[in-house]
């Protein structure tokens, strides 16, 4: 990057919030992924006039901008791929309003999901979105990726929360999408494209989102089985039956082993696999599903369901489950995480399958999945030092990518295509559709300035 | 070096950011590198020889309270404090340390300058402290609620030997500097309370500072004599315990002087058998059946756990399980009791501006309990939470003075 845009760049925000030094450009090359790529400078901007300053003067000189959160995403999204510089929203982490006459939010980028979830929940309200990583991630970052989460299978995914936002476009421009109201019908709607981009249309600045009144309870359920199967074919039997739990997880016998020995929560480590079920809603509801549900599991085959007796036996087990990532890496130092999804009726041969791919690949697997939703995340523990090891695990994720494209599934489900998937995209988007999106994409950023190196980019066709 | 196993477990941090949200660092900077988990991968670029460490590396590594939180809280089993702790005893031997605190540190390792120089600070210090500009500050404690230096030394103001008629238990004494020099009524009343239950004190005149604010800092050569000192003198066999009424001073004989001389390839022999009787007050206090000697004493008190205390040494329930049995005395528990205060020994003076946004966060947690006592058995943050109280109504005393004010 030339010396006077950088100084230009300082101009705008001071030398702090500019960062140009080995180790804050280390700092800035990596997220949850297994990829690196360092940027020519870190940028922390404050303020949306700051944010558009920023991009009117990269896109004057053609300088690659790369938006970033937290990098908790695992596909390289937010990492500057072709270099130039990234843009972190960590510092506007402002929650701007909470309105309860209209149960909606008005919230900075960088605000953490579960410090939105919890001021909100202060107020008797609820935003449901709930990624494993809601800890770690950003709203802008969960917004770009349209992250799901936990309780997808009542709740929807982030996109089902947005009401509006303020962005910033490639050239500096600022413009408001959507409005405060929960109907709008007003125009395209923009909202809920930028939802998803992964970072390749515009920066958003101000973030609205819808929130419902809170739920007045909830059970969280242990069902545990002695075979994989039987946990399997309970979640499908329970959608089937009409029951729409607020989540509902699966875990095999690795990954609660992994977990247990970080949480030591008396997980049933010599069971196969176990469901974490939560029901919400109204006390009678709630008492009478959570049996329901309970009945249900046994007999589908669970051996023991064992039922939370207070809201801090629930916080614990969601809080062990959202550990699960990082506790395999006890097993490994890498994890590749699979994200293919399924029609919900397909999940016990889904899962048959994975285990199948990985046996003849000879890769490590442990199994884990959003069950309720079909969405599985087979994690592939691996070590990114033995070159053989990893093309195993890859050749074991193209496989099953491919499996799942033949049963009506999706490549990713919510963890986005990033660099890890975009070689798949073919298999789902016809040239139609990538042309129309790549048309969409130029129409926001003619120049090309904004996240190079994305999904739409790297696909092959 | 750091050692092999650390080096290894670098890579089990597959970067999924759960020690982030922990942290209460990144969370009032909200820069990566300031962050573990962008900590944990600089050292890795370092151990593979792809980032030579820099001046900003250094001050990356020290924007850090050692609270241990990460750890804590990192699924993959990293031990991150750990490591940090490593790795600042590499970096001093490529960056110096300011001369302030070689300094400091070279007086805490002295038998003879540290009474000395307290001897001048109490003819000089103590007087000189009312001159002091009344808004101003050291770091982010005001110097009107800066402690005066005790009178006399703890040490000095009792025998070595405290027998009992009947002994009910026979512990070694170890006040640490922060009661010796300045807070004397915490010793008072340990010596108080253990009188009163029958046991036997050894209280040795000579030993030595434990070394910790010197060897966090990363110099570990310097306190070196110290921990071999203490060993010496705090090695022997025939008592219960070695009962210890500072967090920092426990966290230093009962967990960090093995792993510095492990690390050093030192022997740790010694200090294997010295480590399993280091028993905080609190700890020791629960083989006692204190009802019958407790006199109802009025306040609301909360808890702030140290994090030397509830980290290092997983000390949680005892200290609060003796506050609740006091009569009178209504405890109330604190929003984020265990959030480290942001005092951090000297961090909140070589970072005021970091320290100020996470102590204002612990005040808040502390007013809202509406409590006109806080309890805490550590020095530093009862130097932090009350130099940083301004209008607040608050005292800031050891669990333990409180327990000794129940038993007139």
């Amino acid at each position: 990057m030339k010396q006077d845009v950088l100084n230009k760049l300082i101009s705008i925000v001071g030398k702090e919030r500019c960062k140009t030094a080995p180790e804050d450009l280390l700092a800035y090359s990596y997220d949850a992924s297994i990829h690196e790529f360092m940027p020519e400078a870190v940028v922390l901007p404050k303020s949306t006039e700051e944010v558009s300053r920023i991009m009117k003067l990269c896109s004057e000189n053609k300088v690659y901008v790369t938006p970033r959160g937290a990098a908790s995403g695992l596909g390289g999204e937010a990492l500057a791929k072709q270099g130039g510089i990234v843009l972190s929203f960590t510092m506007m982490n402002n929650i701007l309003e909470i309105n309860t006459a209209n149960r909606y939010a008005i919230v900075e980028p960088g605000v953490i999901v579960s410090d939105l979830q919890k001021a909100v929940d202060a107020l008797n309200l609820f935003y449901p979105p709930d990624p494993g990583s809601a800890n770690v991630a950003t709203i802008g970052g969960t917004v770009m990726m349209n992250a799901g989460g936990m309780r997808g299978i009542k709740y929807g995914v982030t996109r089902d929360y947005l009401l509006g936002m303020e962005i910033v476009l490639p050239s500096g421009e600022i413009m408001k999408t959507g409005t405060v109201t929960v109907k709008d019908v007003t125009g395209f709607d923009l909202t809920r494209l930028i939802c998803g981009s992964e970072g390749t249309l515009a920066l958003a600045t101000k973030i609205t989102v819808r929130l419902l009144p809170k739920p007045k309870t909830k059970r969280t359920l242990l069902a545990i089985y002695d075979s994989l199967d039987d946990a399997g074919m309970t979640v499908s039997k329970i959608v089937e039956a009409g029951i729409i739990p607020a989540t509902c997880e699966l875990m095999d016998t690795i990954v609660m082993k992994a977990i247990e020995d970080y949480y030591h929560l008396g997980f049933p480590v010599d069971a196969a696999a176990a469901l974490l079920i939560d029901v919400d809603g109204d006390p009678e509801v709630v008492e009478r599903q959570a049996v329901i549900v309970g009945d249900f599991c046994k007999k589908c085959g669970a051996r023991d369901v064992r039922v939370s007796k207070s809201d801090k036996e629930n916080d614990d087990l969601w809080a062990a489950r959202r550990t699960a990532f990082g506790a395999i890496a006890r097993l490994a130092p890498q994890c590749a995480i699979e994200d293919a999804t399924v029609p919900v009726s397909y999940l016990v041969e889904a899962i048959k399958k994975v285990i199948e791919i990985c046996k003849k690949n000879r890769v490590r697997l442990a199994v884990l999945a959003h069950a309720g939703d079909g969405n599985l995340h087979p994690l592939m523990p691996f070590d990114g030092r033995d070159a053989d090891e990893q093309a195993r695990v890859e050749k074991a994720m193209d496989e099953f990518v491919e499996y799942a494209m033949t049963i009506g599934g999706t490549i990713s489900g919510e963890h986005g295509i990033g660099m890890n998937k975009a070689k798949y995209l073919p298999q789902q988007l016809s040239p139609t559709s990538l042309r129309i999106q790549r048309e969409i994409k130029k129409s926001f950023d003619p120049q090309g300035i904004l996240n190079p190196g994305s999904f739409l980019e790297v696909c092959p066709l | 070096m750091i050692p092999t196993q650390l080096q290894e477990e670098v890579y089990n941090c597959i970067k999924c950011g759960i020690c982030m949200y922990a942290c209460p660092v990144y969370r009032q900077v909200n820069v990566e590198g300031a962050s573990p988990r962008g900590k944990v991968q600089l050292i890795k670029k370092i151990q593979e020889g792809k980032f030579e460490p820099t001046e900003g590396f250094k001050n990356l590594l020290f924007t850090c309270l050692l609270c241990e939180t990460c750890t804590v809280n990192c699924p993959s089993g990293v031990h991150v404090d750990r490591l940090l702790k490593s790795m600042r005893a590499e970096i001093v031997k490529k960056f110096k340390l300011p001369w302030q605190k070689r300094l400091a540190f070279s007086l805490l390792c002295s038998e003879k300058m540290l009474p000395l120089a307290m001897a001048w600070g109490r003819v000089l210090g103590n007087p000189l402290m009312s001159l002091l500009p009344k808004n101003g500050k050291l770091g982010t404690v005001s110097f009107s609620k800066l402690p005066k230096l005790n009178k006399k030394p703890l040490l000095d103001q009792y025998p070595e030997v405290m027998p009992s008629e009947k002994p009910t238990g026979k512990v070694l004494y170890f006040p640490g500097c922060a009661t010796n020099y300045i807070f004397e009524n915490i010793g008072h009343s340990t010596i108080k309370v253990l009188k009163k239950l029958g046991v036997e004190i050894y209280m040795p005149k000579d030993q030595m500072c434990c070394g910790l604010p010197i060897f966090l800092a990363g110099a570990r050569d310097t306190a070196l004599g110290n921990i071999r000192k203490n060993l010496e003198i705090f090695g022997r066999k025939d008592v219960d315990a070695i009962i210890i009424d500072c967090a920092t001073c426990g966290s230093a004989l009962k967990e960090e002087y093995f792993h510095i001389l492990d690390e050093m390839g030192e022997d740790t022999a010694a200090v294997k058998k010295m480590s399993g009787k280091v028993m905080d007050i609190t700890q020791y206090l629960k083989r006692f059946d204190l009802k019958k000697y407790l006199h109802p004493v009025k306040g609301r008190v909360t808890y702030h756990d140290p994090c030397h205390l509830v980290r290092s040494q997983k000390v949680r329930s005892e200290p609060r399980d003796l506050l609740k049995q006091i009569p009178g005395m209504e405890f109330a528990e604190m929003v984020g009791a265990d959030v480290c205060c942001g005092g951090g020994g000297s961090f909140q003076i070589d970072h005021a501006d970091v320290a100020s946004g996470i102590t204002a966060k612990k005040m808040k947690s502390i007013a809202d309990t509406g409590a006109g006592i806080v309890a805490s058995g550590c020095p530093g943050c009862r130097l932090q939470i009350y130099g940083n109280s301004g209008k607040m109504e608050i005292t800031v005393v050891h669990p333990i003075e409180l327990l000794a004010k129940a038993m007139d």
